[in-house]
């Protein structure tokens, strides 16, 4: 069968072997200078889900709306009228915000955030990629997309250097078949057109997360390619050979660069993470595993900065999703006729709120240096980039957000209206505000969020 | 002559009012040693920009006598001084890089998607038929639906595009450099190539005599690995490679099988080194020792019109040395240009050439222009790829270049073919797969890559045409001679306020107004004309006959202060009445693209020869394309 047959680790050695362990793993920065009560630096991630969700069981007081009919070209919005009052009100549990509901503490809901479509490219592709971007329309020149640096490395600009990773991108995507852009699979993007490379593999995440043999790879092939490079500079004219002294030095400072990165990790050996084995994971089981592999790269840091797409936009390939269908089903193809499947919708939905709930939940039993929680220290926020995913609306879009962020924000349990049309971009604009940026834009934003801030 | 028609501006009484001061110049040899002054004196006396309006004519027959007496000075300089400028080492883009990449592993599938590639192609392109059909199917790929999405290696992306230089192309030498950022991409996405689940047997094309763990009986793995290696480094480095250089290939692939790796993983991890090698990852050519110097050639040649590395038949003929032979050359480029890979050239320059990436950002205003947005898709999706289908099917079809200023067909979609119509989109077609017909065209107004609906859109902004930028345009693209860029002090012109009394006034009569200044004027007089011949066409390129205040427009003007028109159809007759400044300015382009450089000086007699050339055979397209690769700067070497 051509579904998630990816060649994945038994996930019970992992736990076993792994996050067991890492329960007490330090504060990286704290084994390398060898004391104890660092105060662990605030980190950020995001969780994002593809093609939407289905209003009806999602949104509080939503339930008896009509079962919105598939719509291609909306042009990004569909007025709705504002059913709640503006600013903070408790959170009614929906079928699908059940599975928060044991962790209700920690997470606030944010209804009426909007982005804005650019007409001219597909609307799935722009929502997933343009998500953290959220540029002003027509704004990038030479780009058909609102795709500007996403926010996850706009705040890795400001906190990532000192940690391994600049930032680590998580793709619960395991479909072999190659079919869609990828503007369908990334939500992390360093630039316009200049993707940030996402992981699906949790092998091959556990291998980048811990292994040491990036040296020693890159080594062997230096050993052969300087040696190319002595002997092509020799055979080049004189301003040749000055302009391609950029090959040396370039070579050389990714050396020194992982170098840095290997004496940083051989701290992290000694907690004694075993590699996990291959093998075929059911989708909660894969999807919480690279959920745990990102939360041992915050905890330990390794990152302070990661992103978790859980699914492709679009992809039709239908995936088994075990223990909710018994056969393999497409969310996409579904989500195209809510009358029809609105019910199997709403599983899928809830499906991966509660692999959100998970994580939320194994964050707050990480405890760090100063006696607070993995989730006091993070802004984490689950999000889609469609209000609906038969409407392909960009407005009215489903965001919750967990964690303290080391403070500032506010504590969980509540429901906060903005009003329609404020951008999602304020939202991220206050986020970078509280990792520490000091900027008072980002793409559309028209002002900060203060309401989520204590 | 120089003292009665120029120093009175230029220099006379220690004043410049121009920017040049000529009585510096005492005799030949100070301008010998001003090249490019000496081809400023050349363009401005020859084009008739000097001396200005205003000031005495020159007589035409004193005119072309100077001309031909500077050009002679300059002859001399570049041939004596060997001039010709060399192209400095440099980095493949990612255009060449993925075609590379693609060309030395045989790959059935693209490395990753570009979006640069303006057109998406579904299978008509066979230039050695001579013929495009009449019926093609195309899509627009950074504006269709799922361009993008094609048959490509799974999970490897590309590196950042490399950008246009300005008046240039992104091939351009000097803008190629590498940064550490950068050679950690290479050294990343060459691995993930190797490493995709899809990079097998299937999508390889050389798995078999490479990767494929070797069958032959009573041979030694040594052997094998050397012989294997000896081939692919060839390929790989467009040279021949020293057997110090394969052995130390060789040693590092037995210490991995060694260490316990297949020798498939082996040989995948030596073919993720080659990419990273310099001699992969860079274009360079070697200073000229007599014996090398055909190598450099044949990667000149392939990255120029395959926009890739040369195939074993031209790396054969370097080794024999033949190749730089005129016969065998001309050989070789008939068979060039009757390659499929032709389609990367056909990729790469033409939009470049016209700036055509402008069209993406085009955004007409909403209100005025409802059908540029209908359907979700913009117009302009359809529009951007009806120049290039032109310039295609001029090239394949070996038609006369002019035809790029006046053809009497095009090729256009349904619902292009209605905008140019009634201004509106109807018939509309699903945006991933667009059928364009071929069309004869009953009216001149049409047909050419200057009145497009492209090239009127971007060169619009949102709520009218520009012709200032029209104009620069028209100086830059199909002249060749960019005009300088305006002063930073320019400001902007005032929009047309009701009841004042600009509201009745042209556009025309708006820009007069507004740029009285005589530090202006002599730019605009260059630039003004070019672009009101255009003023016919509006912000999103239909045709209109007056203004929406009901003023009529005046689209007169005189080219090069030489051809008077009063017509769009008069302003093309008179371009075709230069032939050779448009060829030559066209040819130059092409020179640029296939050198990786800006043309100097040094490089102007090559293109009067080219220009010439091209005169005999009724500026066909292909004889063209030869004669640039037959050329002194293309072949690199003293005549």
């Amino acid at each position: 069968m051509n579904r998630n047959d990816i060649s994945v680790i038994n996930r019970r050695t992992f736990l076993k072997g792994a996050a067991g362990s890492t329960l007490s793993l330090p504060w990286l920065e704290s084994i390398a200078k060898g004391v104890n009560s660092v105060k662990p630096p605030l980190r950020l991630a995001v969780y994002y889900v593809p093609i939407g969700v289905v209003r009806r069981s999602f949104f509080p007081g939503e339930s008896q709306t009509e079962v919105p009919k598939f719509q291609g070209f909306l042009g990004g919005r569909r007025d709705q009228p504002d059913i709640y009052k503006s600013g903070y009100q408790p959170i009614e549990w929906t079928p699908t915000l059940e599975p928060l509901k044991k962790i209700q503490q920690h997470v606030t809901l944010i209804t009426g955030l909007d982005r804005v479509y650019q007409n001219g490219t597909d609307v799935h592709a722009q929502c997933g990629s343009c998500f953290l971007s959220s540029a002003i329309p027509y704004e990038i020149k030479s780009s058909a997309w609102p795709l500007n640096r996403t926010l996850d490395h706009v705040v890795a600009d400001y906190v990532g250097d000192d940690t391994p990773f600049r930032t680590l991108e998580f793709s619960c995507n395991s479909h072999k078949d190659n079919v869609e852009s990828i503007h369908f699979d990334n939500i992390s993007w360093y630039g316009t057109g200049h993707v940030a490379p996402s992981m699906r593999d949790p092998q091959k995440v556990y291998r980048r997360l811990f292994g040491t043999r990036d040296v020693e790879n890159f080594r062997n092939i230096t050993d052969l390619v300087l040696e190319d490079a002595h002997s092509l500079q020799r055979e080049l004219g004189t301003e040749d050979r000055h302009k391609f002294n950029e090959y040396f030095d370039s070579i050389r400072t990714i050396e020194e660069q992982m170098e840095n990165m290997a004496r940083m990790k051989s701290g992290l050996l000694k907690a004694s993470i075993k590699e996990p084995v291959a093998a075929y994971l059911p989708r909660g089981e894969y999807i919480r595993l690279m959920g745990d592999l990102m939360i041992v790269a915050l905890q330990t840091g390794l990152t302070r900065v990661a992103t978790m797409m859980i699914g492709p936009e679009r992809w039709n390939t239908p995936y088994m999703f075990e223990g909710v269908f018994d056969k393999p089903r497409s969310h996409h193809q579904m989500s195209h006729n809510q009358a029809k499947f609105v019910d199997d919708l709403a599983k899928v939905d809830r499906f991966y709120m509660e692999q959100f709930a998970y994580l939320v939940e194994k964050m707050s039993g990480i405890k760090e240096a100063n006696g607070a929680t993995l989730l006091d220290n993070i802004v984490f926020t689950y999000g889609s980039g469609l209000g609906d995913g038969a409407s392909h609306q960009y407005n009215k879009l489903p965001i919750i957000m967990a964690g303290s962020g080391g403070g500032k924000l506010r504590a969980g349990g509540k429901h906060l209206n903005m009003p329609t049309g404020t951008p999602l971009a304020n939202l991220w604009l206050t986020q970078a505000q509280v990792m520490g940026l000091k900027r008072r834009r980002f793409a559309d934003s028209t002002g900060s969020l203060d309401q989520i801030l204590v | 002559m120089f003292g009665s028609h120029c120093v009175k501006c230029h220099g006379e009484g220690g004043k410049v009012k121009g920017k040049v001061n000529l009585l510096e110049i005492k005799n030949s040899a100070t301008l010998s040693k001003n090249i490019d002054l000496l081809q400023g004196l050349i363009d401005v006396i020859n084009n008739g920009d000097m001396p200005p309006e205003g000031e005495p004519e020159l007589k035409p027959i004193d005119r072309k006598r100077v001309v031909s007496e500077l050009r002679g000075i300059l002859n001399d300089v570049v041939t004596k001084g060997r001039l010709i400028p060399k192209t400095p080492i440099r980095r493949m883009n990612r255009f060449q890089y993925n075609n590379a990449v693609k060309d030395l592993f045989e790959l059935n599938v693209e490395v990753f998607s570009l979006p640069e590639k303006m057109m998406r192609s579904y299978g008509y392109f066979d230039p050695a038929s001579g013929k495009i059909p009449d019926t093609v199917h195309v899509g627009s790929r950074p504006l269709g639906k799922s361009q993008m999405i094609e048959p490509r290696l799974a999970g490897v992306g590309p590196f950042p595009q490399d950008l246009r230089a300005e008046h240039g192309f992104d091939n351009q030498g000097d803008h190629l450099s590498l940064s550490p950022i950068q050679m950690e991409d290479f050294y990343k996405l060459s691995q993930s190539i190797v490493n995709s689940d899809t990079f097998t047997a299937k999508h390889c094309g050389i798995w078999d005599e490479f990767f494929a763990e070797p069958q032959e009986e009573g041979r030694e793995l040594d052997q094998v690995i050397h012989q294997r290696l000896s081939k692919f480094l060839r390929s790989a480095f467009r040279r021949p490679v020293t057997s110090e250089l394969v052995e130390r290939y060789v040693k590092n692939v037995q210490y991995r099988i060694a260490k316990g790796e297949s020798f498939t993983r082996s040989m995948k991890d030596i073919a993720s080194v080659v990419l990273c090698s310099p001699r992969f990852l860079y274009l360079y050519d070697r200073p000229i020792k007599g014996v090398d110097d055909d190598f450099n050639l044949a990667s000149r040649l392939s990255f120029f019109l395959w926009g890739s590395i040369p195939d074993e038949e031209l790396l054969r003929l370097a080794e024999s040395k033949t190749l730089s032979q005129k016969e065998v050359l001309t050989a070789q480029v008939k068979r060039m240009l009757g390659d499929k890979r032709l389609k990367r050239f056909c990729d790469s320059f033409p939009s470049q050439w016209l700036q055509l990436e402008r069209i993406i950002t085009s955004t007409p205003d909403r209100i005025m222009f409802p059908t540029f947005y209908a359907n979700a898709y913009r117009a302009s999706m359809h529009m951007m790829l009806e120049p290039l289908l032109l310039f295609e099917t001029i090239l394949i079809e070996n038609r006369p270049v002019y035809e790029l200023i006046d053809s009497n067909f095009s090729y256009r979609s349904g619902p292009l073919s209605n905008w140019y119509k009634n201004g509106k989109r109807t018939g509309g077609l699903p945006p991933t797969r667009l059928a364009y017909k071929r069309e004869l065209l009953t009216s001149r107004r049409e047909g050419g890559v200057i009145t497009n609906a492209a090239v009127m859109t971007m060169t619009s902004n949102p709520t009218r045409s520009q012709p200032i930028t029209r104009g620069a345009w028209m100086l830059t693209v199909i002249f060749n001679n960019p005009p300088e860029p305006p002063p930073a002090d320019v400001p902007p012109l005032p929009e047309i306020i009701k009841g004042k009394r600009n509201e009745t006034f042209t556009l025309r009569e708006r820009l007069v107004a507004h740029r009285d200044r005589p530090d202006c004027a002599g730019c605009h007089l260059k630039i003004d004309p070019l672009g009101f011949a255009l003023e016919n066409y509006g912000p999103v390129g239909a045709w209109r006959d007056s203004y929406e205040n009901g003023r009529k427009i005046d689209s007169s003007g005189k080219l090069f202060r030489k051809h008077d028109f009063s017509s769009i159809e008069e302003f093309k007759d008179a371009i075709l009445a230069e032939k050779p400044r448009f060829v030559k300015a066209f040819s130059g382009h092409m020179l640029s693209f296939a050198l990786g450089r800006k043309l100097t000086a040094a490089d102007l007699p090559a293109l009067e020869i080219i220009a010439d050339e091209a005169e005999k055979k009724d500026y066909r397209f292909q004889p063209l394309l030869k004669s640039i690769i037959l050329s002194e700067p293309f072949l690199n070497e003293p005549k």
